[in-house]
């Protein structure tokens, strides 16, 4: 059942999210079409159409990444509480379908779209910078150093896949994270949307605390200072990053699973 | 064989509110029961726990004497009374949907409804009126050869001529082995195919017995003895 509840998720968001994806897609096409004429257009002191043309080709550019990247979250989170604990959920919860089966398909299909929207708009900014055959080289040359400086530090193989897993874990956490407190926010017989927000609010605060104490704790005994790491804010080494995320992602899960399975309280 | 609802001390609360209050209740097979009572008597409450989509506060109910799981959703099919559907999936979509997750769906009967009531199975819901989609509903829980067919309020709402199609699709296409459960109040439409009424006051049952019974004893249609029942 895992498979067809997959299944019919996708179906359920393939067509929204791909158009936002192919959104991306045009309007780097359009963003590289304008830096390209720029390049071609002789240099003037004056304020001439192609400069307008480019700002604002650039600015709606700038403006579509960020709408596609939010909206794909908000419309991912909304598909979660509509289709769980709205009108839907009335069909959903009352398939002959594991509990388990419900919170990884949906979190499996929403990870994948995260995934490939990131990858689109990484790509589409390196696309868009590599205006010239220069810059391409200073690229390769940026991404051989670090191939250089890893084999130096003797990072290995190991240690890169182990970050990437650590970082797809921490992806998960976060998707879990939200459909934990959606989950959290059906125990309340009134304003669930809020409590759900309110669970959102105080987890960040719990996890702040703990990330507090444990670089209070590790500068402590070390000399080091380790910068926060965009993936988890537990810190650079896998090792940290990896067991702050599987942790996460048990905790969340369970979360989900304990009120969708034992609190089910549909209005 | 054990009955295909039995409800044992069956309590659910929202907060100081009491919707039902232990609850005592056991559904035969074969038959088709009324679950009648006033807006607010806890009819929808009572049919949520059966489904799963609410846990109670305490007691029990088991369907083919199983607790409401995986096993027990395979049993019962379920009308709630709002729409659950995706708006943006056609019908024929919405057919295939059953079939994946039912292995007691049966297609043909769903394209047999369907065709009756001339609807196009490449629609989408989303174009077809409240009405058409309610219908849709309905067809797709009675094409299912279910043990139990739970149906919330399938009349409210709808026109008369719709309630006749509503009661004529139930009554001649459901599993003839099974029970159905049909919550309502409005009585008078749903009478003459009951054969069994539950009367629900205040989240209790204050009656279950035949229809037939009742008008025999009574003197009285179901309606009639309904509307003396509950008088406010």
């Amino acid at each position: 059942m895992l498979g067809k509840l997959m299944k019919y998720e996708w179906k359920a968001t393939w067509k929204l999210l791909l158009s936002a994806n192919l959104l991306t897609v045009v309007m780097t096409v359009l963003a590289r079409g304008m830096v390209y004429l720029m390049d071609k257009t002789p240099y003037s002191s004056d304020f001439q159409m192609v400069d307008f043309m480019a700002i604002m080709v650039l600015f709606t550019y700038v403006a579509s990444m960020f709408a596609v990247f939010v909206g794909t979250a908000i419309y991912l989170i909304h598909r979660f509480y509509t289709s769980t604990y709205g009108d839907q959920g009335y069909l959903l919860h009352t398939l002959p379908v594991d509990t388990h089966h419900i919170i990884i398909a949906k979190t499996l299909v929403s990870v994948l779209w995260v995934m490939m929207n990131s990858l689109i708009i990484y790509f589409s900014v390196i696309v868009l910078f590599a205006t010239s055959t220069e810059i391409v080289k200073s690229m390769m040359e940026g991404f051989v150093d670090v191939l250089e400086y890893m084999s130096k530090e003797k990072i290995s193989a190991f240690v890169v896949i182990m970050t990437i897993v650590a970082y797809i874990f921490n992806l998960f956490a976060r998707v879990l994270k939200v459909g934990a407190c959606i989950s959290l926010g059906q125990l309340s017989s009134n304003h669930k949307l809020m409590l759900s927000f309110a669970w959102y609010i105080g987890i960040y605060i719990v996890e702040s605390m703990f990330q507090g104490v444990y670089f209070a704790i590790r500068s402590a005994f070390q000399s080091q200072t380790y910068p926060m790491s965009y993936v988890s804010g537990f810190g650079v080494d896998w090792e940290t990053t990896l067991i702050a995320g599987i942790f996460h992602c048990v905790i969340f899960y369970i979360l989900t699973w304990y009120v969708m399975d034992r609190k089910l309280n549909l209005d | 064989m054990a009955p295909v609802v039995q409800c044992m001390s069956l309590t659910k609360t929202y907060g100081r509110k009491i919707a039902l209050n232990q609850v005592y209740l056991n559904l035969e097979r074969g038959r088709i029961i009324g679950l009648l009572g006033p807006n607010g008597s806890g009819k929808t409450t009572l049919i949520k726990i059966m489904n799963g989509l609410l846990k109670p506060t305490a007691g029990e109910v088991l369907i083919n004497g199983q607790r409401p799981g995986v096993d027990t959703k395979l049993r019962i099919s379920y009308l709630p009374e709002r729409t659950y559907l995706q708006p943006g999936m056609k019908v024929i979509e919405l057919v295939q949907y059953f079939q994946d997750f039912y292995p007691d769906f049966r297609v043909d009967r769903a394209y047999d409804m369907l065709a009756r009531l001339q609807i196009p199975p490449q629609e989408r819901l989303k174009n077809l009126s409240k009405g058409t989609k309610e219908k849709v509903q309905l067809i797709m829980v009675m094409s299912r050869d279910a043990d139990l067919y739970i149906l919330d309020e399938p009349i409210a709402g709808v026109d008369p001529a719709a309630r006749d199609y509503i009661l004529h699709t139930i009554v001649n296409n459901y599993n003839r082995c099974g029970s159905i459960l049909l919550s309502t109040h409005l009585i008078s439409d749903v009478e003459n195919i009951l054969d069994e009424v539950v009367f629900i006051k205040y989240g209790s049952i204050v009656l279950q017995a035949g229809a037939e019974q009742i008008r025999q004893n009574e003197h009285k249609s179901v309606d009639r003895f309904f509307r003396e029942v509950f008088a406010c």
